[in-house]
């Protein structure tokens, strides 16, 4: 017989044989199905969904994108129903963001299956999920496995989610959203608008005389300006009508409540929603005024960071020093077309007297404390934050709100807070920590740091009042014809005494 | 009353007590009451004020303004007519207006716990008033205390009277109340005496409050201990005291003469401080006044008002109409099981079963064919050889009773306390609960069971079956969430009793939907509810209906319940509870289509039915029992002894240890039992045992391997010789050449520098070793601090503020260690603890090196704990240095470490850039060591059919600190093992297991990861990662995952290893939530489990070679007869085989990793550098 008839036969022999023995029976490795066969995305047939930050940011990206002719839906806000199902789907030991935006995603998908009655393929083939997405060290960078997780076990295998990607070597990643400079520069602007609705909201709530009214104005300017964007045209007047709506809401200032700057996690800190008990809503209805670091903030300390590792690079020889000056100079040009930006949406809808954080400063403040290189989270943000606060006599009260267990911020952070407390004995700092559960216990922290807050604040309203003396009629009626005072000291009510007091009838 | 004084009323509303104080216009206390409110807030209140009206009948409402605080007093503000004001405010000016000396306040409530410092003098502009609060968890607290108390058997009388014990210390964590149960739950099974457990545990809440909740800040005297928990209890009063002077000696505090524990002192009426408060508050207050409204106010509310309450998150009850109800009692209810009768005069030859349970105890007779004569059931009143001998009491009667005679012929236990009893009983078994479990469903629901699930007191044991033996299993960690007792914590809470849990359950028609999760947090969601006006019966069936999910989805984590099979098994003694047998089986069945889902007959004996099995098939082998018989045991008399003479000094640890001597009738000498100890030097007692013990050890290590032992030591060894700069130039030279403005001299073989052996160090020790000893650094002047103990952490562990994880936390103890330490024997000059921002890349295909931000930020915490108060190291004399370095960025890292070192080493760049080469051929060469011996292990598993365990873990897990020596365990039991580190990593060995892979496109290199994880950012995350596709593709490697408590790189990867391993259906051990202490009850269950299933995957893999040998031999013959070619000798058959093997495996293009072994060329470039 030949021999390579023999070796046939042979092999036919030994795979029966390996059959009969149970040795033919390979193991198999698994290897994720959704990343194999990605398809692209389809901007004609393919629905966006996104979500997961403020009402006003998801409303006016909804428009954008709507506006640059895309299928979108934003994600309703996350809840605590958002939260169990993260749960459920998602790895144990996660910090609550996690678990409130990936549940928000499954719990959403799962409403197009059981209440749309689409099927999960239909979903699976139509519907894309996009997320900011980081190489960051901290869990925010593995985001998108959790989504992968949760997705395939409730049923969604090969769901796409899709990312906005920071590093350039996985720029061309099959599942990175493409995102076009336009479109890039009209998301960007819809966060601004966004952000400076919602810092004129938290400035204007705390001091309405008619409850209700911030609320009214913020969700008409938000509905405007969103129609304007979706149609691509009449977006200034958007903001002009928007401004008199809102200069519309009648304002007490002269009363001495509590400034309470609300630092942390990202996420934890600007939703309001569940995962942070409507934080925000509570400081108010416990008569505090609150200031949230807006959106644009991050981005500015995403490109300080992106600068600061560049400088680093130079100086140790990895660039050119010219290739190191261009590319310094090209940051910080982008650094203040934001910044600019910004001022200029916060003129236009009449937020006066507002900084965008110095993220050089930032860098500055906390050196000694926390080095500015170690990122993820909020990095040295946090610590330098809590120093300007009290040094520069911003707030009463600063309130670090992270989830339970977040590496950065409760575990490292909270570490060195204690150093910075020490030097500046006057800070009243709270740190507490959310898991979307245990509402009564935060609550009761907050109040406890409120009552020491608002013992200075109203000591600090008393001392400018003793020492300008003003009238209280005619100072009621200046203070009402101007909105924002210049800051001064941490109150809103005693800057505007302290403002009016060095310049009387100056108004 | 006297008409003409005014009053106040101060009420406090805690987590599990309300306080009421009546204050007169003196601000003197005329009335006071303390009251437990077992989740009744409202109505223990309405009782006290109607208490107050009655003895005050006079006391005019409308004149008398009232102030309420605590975490229940929100809603009934309005209703009373009260102001509010938080309870840390409350007690903070209470003790301004009563001590104006005092500047530290310590208050534990239910679940609160409070600090608050007070700096500068009262009434001055510099006071300053911090206050802190524990976070949402419960650690730390009374409720910790209350549970724990029910479980040692205590009575709160009896309870005051427990004395001060600070030599009779074993541990237990505090961090989590929940943990904590678990550490209680096994000091009692080792019947370590009760008043010993209490002092461990307030000596623990103690130490936890002092870590974590001073933010550390020193308790500065006078110190006021304040409370329910602080004022009942002398020996925590005295706990406190110890160790706050502890403090205070430690930091050198100048302290007024006397006796420096009378500086913390405990007031009279210390628990309505925060009531008293409250009125403080209003009398000090300008604003509003209220007064209040009366009692009948708060029984209107009562009526009427807690309805119009707005209730979050309600839901269904536990039925949907009662037929359905009625359906489901008919099929689930067990008929009340009855003794077998006997004859009067009959011997009753019978086999004993004994679970030592975590809080109950239970015994079972079978007869030899394994039939239940009799069962007995005891809540355990904290000792296992007492409760054994009352159920065997128990047993006796039901024979005895009916004037037959009781012959034991053999006995198994199993259960906690399985070990104690083993050596009381001398029994013929002794089970792991797991596999007792298993055998007894087995019995009773046939062989085919898919899914078996136990709920007992503490565990939760999920087993997962295929063809009859246990698949995998899992096992609730110390967190028990989900668990029979937090059931009966919630009854206790309501006071009702536990059998009537179901009724009360199943008469709600409506629930709340409970967060699932921790047991701790599932009490915050209890209050929330019952503030928002649920009822008893809503809440049990609220918590009843979280209990699957707490198990399924918490504790087990499948949220695909159908993939396991459809035939479940329920069992564990909270199927007694049938509202809770409702909830789980309403969401097995909604999950898994035709679910069949039985409870087990006799579902809280489970375990015991299982020994008493297990006696039956040893003695039926054996042909004898060992059992020292009825009579003896019902005799047994034990003594219990830990002092100083029974603590063990064979280690660092110097661990307390119990000695139970259990005194056995006709046995001359006692049997001793020794617990409480860390690692195995602890059972014995003698030097020349522990040298019979090291010799043991000795060999199991070269049988062996356990190479991750071996890396640990490694790492931080001289290993490597350091080669000196080729440039022969003078120092001044070079000085003078490129760095002319470094004129410092400074003399370098006489510096000595300290470095904590904790977190990414576990990576790059070996580099850092070489940069220093290439710059000219003695050998013996570089430090690293000891490894890990239990004694290094109590000895170093009281300078956080902050609660990470306990790798990261640990840190400051090895600072305190290098300071209070080798400091002390050798002063350092300099403590290098650099921030490692990124590591070394695994693949050229990863998306990142990134280190843990935890990780990387713990060197400036460090220097934040050692610098706040005072800045020890400046007090040392010792530089600490905690710069930022990339190790993956070669050019970065040499720039990062000249600017580190420039100065304090008087250095010139190429000096430290050429170190910085040293530092890194180190590393090749430490990982090139461990990988030769790792192949070597391989090799010779794969030649002898052998299991090798791999540690799947973060490299700071070698520390045997960290991995509570569990790896240890495992060695001794003959199993080999690897660390990730040391898993070769050449193409050439790695060709046989990813080859495929690569030629099918799905990966790049052998090392690439992203066709399952893409988002590998994190080095460590991802390296572990590999490692579990490695051991997924490797016959003989079996996989231990270690994870810290609250570790946020290794939870996103949970799911990921977890696929990839049971896909391939790898053996594999998890341990997710490792803390500082070792929870040895739970670990020892998982042992045992564990090794049962590597004994069945060691025949397995001794099958298939069976199978593969025999497949070569009938392919060789067939190759015979195809050929025709005359018969070889038979002699050299096993030779043929061999090579006939080689050749399958080569015709299958995979190449034998013998000939593949790269040993020595990488011998030769090591040579070369």
């Amino acid at each position: 017989m030949e021999n390579s008839k023999i070796e046939q036969q042979l092999q036919q022999y030994e795979a029966q044989q390996s059959e009969r023995l149970g040795l033919s029976q390979k193991p198999v490795h698994w290897h994720d199905a959704g990343l194999q066969s990605i398809t692209p995305f389809d901007k004609r047939r393919d629905t966006v969904l996104f979500g997961g930050l403020t009402n006003a940011h998801d409303q006016l990206l909804l428009a954008t994108l709507k506006g640059s002719g895309y299928h979108a839906q934003a994600l309703p806000t996350p809840d605590n129903n958002a939260l169990q199902c993260g749960k459920e789907f998602g790895n144990r030991g996660q910090c609550n963001p996690t678990y409130f935006t990936v549940g928000s995603l499954v719990h959403y998908l799962q409403s197009l299956r059981d209440q749309q009655g689409l099927s999960a393929q239909q979903i699976v083939d139509d519907y894309i999920f996009v997320t900011a997405s980081t190489c960051g060290p901290c869990r925010f960078g593995m985001y998108v496995t959790e989504y992968r997780k949760a997705l395939r076990d409730a049923g969604f295998d090969g769901f796409r989610v899709m990312s906005f990607q920071t590093e350039k070597s996985v720029a061309n990643e099959p599942l990175a959203f493409p995102l076009s400079k336009r479109l890039s520069l009209a998301l960007i602007r819809a966060l601004v608008i966004a952000d400076v609705i919602n810092a004129l909201g938290y400035r204007m709530r705390p001091y309405e005389v008619n409850e209700g009214e911030t609320d009214r104005a913020q969700a008409e300017s938000i509905t405007l300006v969103s129609r304007a964007i979706a149609q691509g045209r009449g977006l200034g007047r958007a903001l002009k009508q928007s401004r008199k709506w809102l200069d519309g809401v009648e304002l007490n200032l002269l009363q001495a409540k509590p400034k309470v700057s609300v630092i942390g996690e990202f996420w934890a800190m600007t939703t309001e929603g569940e995962g942070n008990y409507r934080l925000q809503r509570f400081l108010e209805s416990e008569g505090a005024e609150c200031e949230v670091q807006p959106i644009a903030a991050w981005f500015l300390y995403l490109i300080w960071a992106e600068r600061a590792s560049h400088a680093e690079e130079t100086r140790a020889g990895q660039h050119s020093t010219w290739a190191g000056r261009a590319q310094q100079l090209k940051l910080n040009l982008v650094a203040r077309m934001l910044t600019g930006y910004f001022q200029h949406i916060a003129k236009q809808l009449g937020l006066h007297h507002y900084k965008l954080t110095d993220m050089d400063q930032l860098a500055k403040t906390s050196e000694h404390y926390y080095p500015s290189q170690l990122r993820g989270g909020e990095g040295h943000m946090e610590v330098a934050k809590l120093i300007q606060s009290f040094r520069d006599k911003k707030h009463h009260l600063v309130l670090s709100v992270k989830p339970f267990g977040c590496m950065p911020s409760s575990a490292v952070s909270d570490g060195i807070q204690p150093l910075v407390t020490a030097h500046y004995p006057e800070a009243n700092f709270l740190a507490v920590e959310t898991s979307g559960d245990g509402a009564v216990n935060v609550y009761s922290r907050v109040q406890m740091a409120l009552f020491r807050a608002r013992k200075s604040a109203e000591a600090e309203y008393l001392a400018q009042w003793s020492k300008y003396q003003p009238d209280e009629a005619e100072i009621t009626t200046k203070v009402a014809k101007k909105r924002y005072y210049p800051h001064h000291v941490a109150g809103t009510a005693a800057n505007a005494i302290i403002t009016l007091g060095f310049s009387p009838g100056s108004e | 009353m006297q008409q003409d004084q005014s009053f106040h009323i101060g009420i406090d509303v805690g987590s599990t007590t309300v306080k009421l104080v009546l204050v007169n216009s003196d601000m003197a206390i005329r009335w006071s009451a303390y009251q437990r409110h077992e989740g009744q807030q409202a109505l223990k209140l309405l009782g006290l004020l109607q208490q107050l009206e009655d003895d005050f009948p006079a006391l005019t409402l409308d004149d008398v303004p009232a102030y309420i605080t605590g975490s229940g007093g929100t809603p009934l503000a309005e209703p009373l007519g009260a102001r509010f004001i938080q309870e840390v405010n409350a007690v903070t000016l209470a003790v301004e207006y009563l001590h104006p000396d005092v500047r530290s306040v310590v208050e534990l409530g239910g679940q609160d716990a409070k600090i608050i410092h007070f700096k500068g003098a009262a009434g001055s502009p510099e006071r300053q008033v911090i206050t802190s609060m524990n976070d949402k968890c419960a650690s730390g607290t009374g409720a910790t205390l209350d549970k724990c108390m029910i479980k040692v058997g205590i009575s709160p009388a009896d309870v005051a009277k427990i004395p001060h014990l600070p030599d009779k210390i074993h541990p237990v964590a505090a961090k989590c109340g929940v943990f904590a149960e678990t550490d209680v739950v096994n000091l009692i099974k080792s019947a370590v005496p009760a008043e010993e457990i209490l002092n461990s545990l307030a000596d623990a809440i103690v130490m936890q409050n002092l870590t974590v909740l001073t933010r550390g800040n020193i308790l500065q005297p006078n110190v006021l201990l304040l409370g329910g928990p602080n004022t009942y209890l002398p020996f925590l009063q005295a706990c406190w005291r110890t160790r706050i002077v502890e403090v205070w000696r430690e930091h050198q505090l100048e302290l007024p003469s006397g006796p420096p524990e009378a500086l913390i002192q405990v007031p009279e009426n210390a628990q309505y401080y925060a009531a008293y408060g409250a009125v403080v508050f209003g009398v000090g207050e300008t604003g509003e006044v209220r007064h209040y409204a009366g009692a009948e106010a708060l029984q209107e509310y009562l009526q009427t008002g807690t309805s119009k309450l707005k209730r979050s998150r309600l839901q269904q009850g536990l039925w949907q109409d009662q037929a359905e109800l009625n359906q489901f009692l008919e099929a689930y209810r067990q008929p009340h099981f009855q003794p077998r009768a006997f004859k009067s005069g009959e011997i009753v030859n019978a086999y004993v079963g004994i679970d030592g349970g975590s809080t109950s105890s239970k015994a079972v007779l079978m007869d030899v064919q394994g039939v239940l004569i009799s069962k007995a059931y005891l809540l355990s009143k904290g000792n296992p050889i007492e409760d054994s001998k009352a159920l065997l009491i128990q047993l006796n009667k039901s024979i005895t009773q009916q004037g037959a005679t009781l012959n034991i012929e053999g006995c198994g236990v199993t259960g906690y306390a399985g070990d104690v009893l083993q050596k009381a009983l001398s029994t013929d078994a002794n089970m792991v609960e797991t596999i007792a479990h298993l055998r007894s469903a087995q019995h009773y629901c046939g062989g085919d069971i898919d899914v078996i699930c136990d709920i007992g007191g503490q565990d939760i044991k999920v087993l997962f079956m295929k063809n009859g033996e246990i698949d995998h299993f899992k096992l609730s960690n110390q967190c028990s969430a989900g668990n029979g007792m937090l059931l009966q914590a919630m009854a206790q809470q309501f006071a009702v009793p536990l059998e009537k849990f179901a009724e009360v359950a199943f008469s709600a028609q409506s629930a709340p939907e409970f967060s699932y999760g921790c047991a701790v947090f599932l009490d915050s969601d209890r209050v929330n509810f019952q503030k928002e006006g649920y009822s008893r019966e809503e809440l049990f069936a609220g918590l009843c209906q979280v209990l699957p999910k707490n198990i399924w989805q918490y504790v087990v984590q499948v949220p695909r319940l159908a993939a396991f099979g459809r035939k479940f098994v329920l069992q564990g003694g909270t199927q007694h509870n049938l509202a809770a047998v409702k909830a789980q089986v309403d969401y097995i069945k909604q999950r898994v289509p035709g679910a069949e889902v039985s409870v087990h007959p006799h579902t809280g004996e489970c375990g015991a039915i299982g020994a008493a099995l297990e006696a039956i098939k040893q003695v039926k082998e054996k042909g004898y029992s060992d059992f020292i018989g009825l009579q003896n045991s019902l005799q047994l008399s034990f003594s219990a002894q830990t002092s100083e003479e029974t603590r063990c000094r064979f280690c660092d640890n110097l661990c307390s240890r119990t000695f139970i001597d259990i005194e056995v009738p006709q046995q001359p000498q006692p049997v001793r039992h020794i617990t409480g100890f860390a690692c195995e030097k602890g059972q014995v007692e003698s030097k020349e045992q522990v040298v019979s013990l090291a010799k043991l050890r000795r060999k199991l290590k070269s049988d062996y391997p356990n190479l991750v032992d071996y890396e640990s030591r490694l790492l931080f060894s001289r290993f490597y010789h350091v080669v000196q700069p080729p440039t022969a130039k003078p120092l001044w030279w070079q000085r003078l050449k490129a760095a002319p403005e470094i004129s410092k001299k400074v003399d370098r073989t006489q510096l000595r520098i300290g470095i904590p052996r904790v977190l990414n160090i576990y990576t790059i020790a070996p580099f850092m070793r070489a940069y220093l000893e290439a710059l000219g650094i003695q050998p013996q002047q570089i430090q690293f601090s000891d490894q890990s103990s239990e004694r290094l952490w109590e000895e170093g562990s009281r300078y956080g503020a902050i609660d990470p994880c306990f790798p990261a936390k640990v840190s400051l103890a090895h600072i305190h260690n290098l300071l209070n330490k080798h400091h002390q024997r050798k002063p350092l000059d300099l403590i290098w603890f650099p921030a490692i921002t990124h590591l070394p890349q695994q693949s050229p295909h990863s998306r990142g090196s990134s280190s843990c931000p935890v990780v990387a930020g713990t060197p400036s915490v460090a220097n934040a704990a050692f610098t706040k108060t005072r800045d020890l190291f400046t007090d040392a004399g010792v530089s600490y240095l905690s710069d930022v370095i990339d190790m993956q960025n070669e050019t970065l890292l040499k720039q990062q470490l000249f600017d580190s070192f420039s100065e304090p080493l008087a250095l010139a760049r190429h000096e430290s850039d050429w170190a910085v080469a040293q530092g890194l051929a180190a590393m090749q060469h430490c990982d090139a060591e461990l990988q030769m011996r790792a192949e070597k292990v391989l090799h010779r598993a794969k030649r002898d059919h052998q299991v090798v365990l791999l540690l799947l873990a973060r490299p700071y897990h070698s520390d045997p600190g960290l991995n509570h020596e569990l790896l240890e365990a495992f060695q001794a039991l003959g199993y080999p093992i690897l660390s990730i580190r040391s898993l070769p990593r050449s193409s050439t060995f790695l060709q046989r297991y990813f080859g495929e892979d690569i030629a099918r496109g799905q990966i790049k290199d052998m090392l690439d990861i992203n066709d399952v994880w893409p988002e590998n950012y994190a080095s460590n995350s991802a390296q572990k990662v590999w490692a579990a596709k490695f051991a997924a593709r490797h016959n003989n490697i079996a996989v231990i995952d270690l994870s810290s408590f609250k570790c946020g790189h290794d939870a996103p990867s949970y799911g990921l290893i977890e696929r990839i391993i049971n896909s391939s259906n790898t053996p594999y051990f998890a341990l997710h939530d490792i803390d500082a202490n070792k929870p040895s009850g739970s670990i020892n269950i998982r042992i045992r489990t564990f090794s049962h299933t590597l004994e069945n995957f060691c025949q397995q893999l001794a099958r298939q070679a069976e199978q593969q040998a025999a497949l070569t031999k009938r392919v060789f013959h067939k190759r015979q007869q195809l050929t025709t070619r005359p018969e070889t000798a038979p002699d050299h058959f096993n030779e043929d085989l061999e090579s006939e093997q080689s050749r399958l495996i080569a015709r299958a293009a995979l190449q034998p990793e013998a000939q593949a072994t790269p040993l020595d060329s990488r011998g030769k470039k090591h040579g070369k550098q």
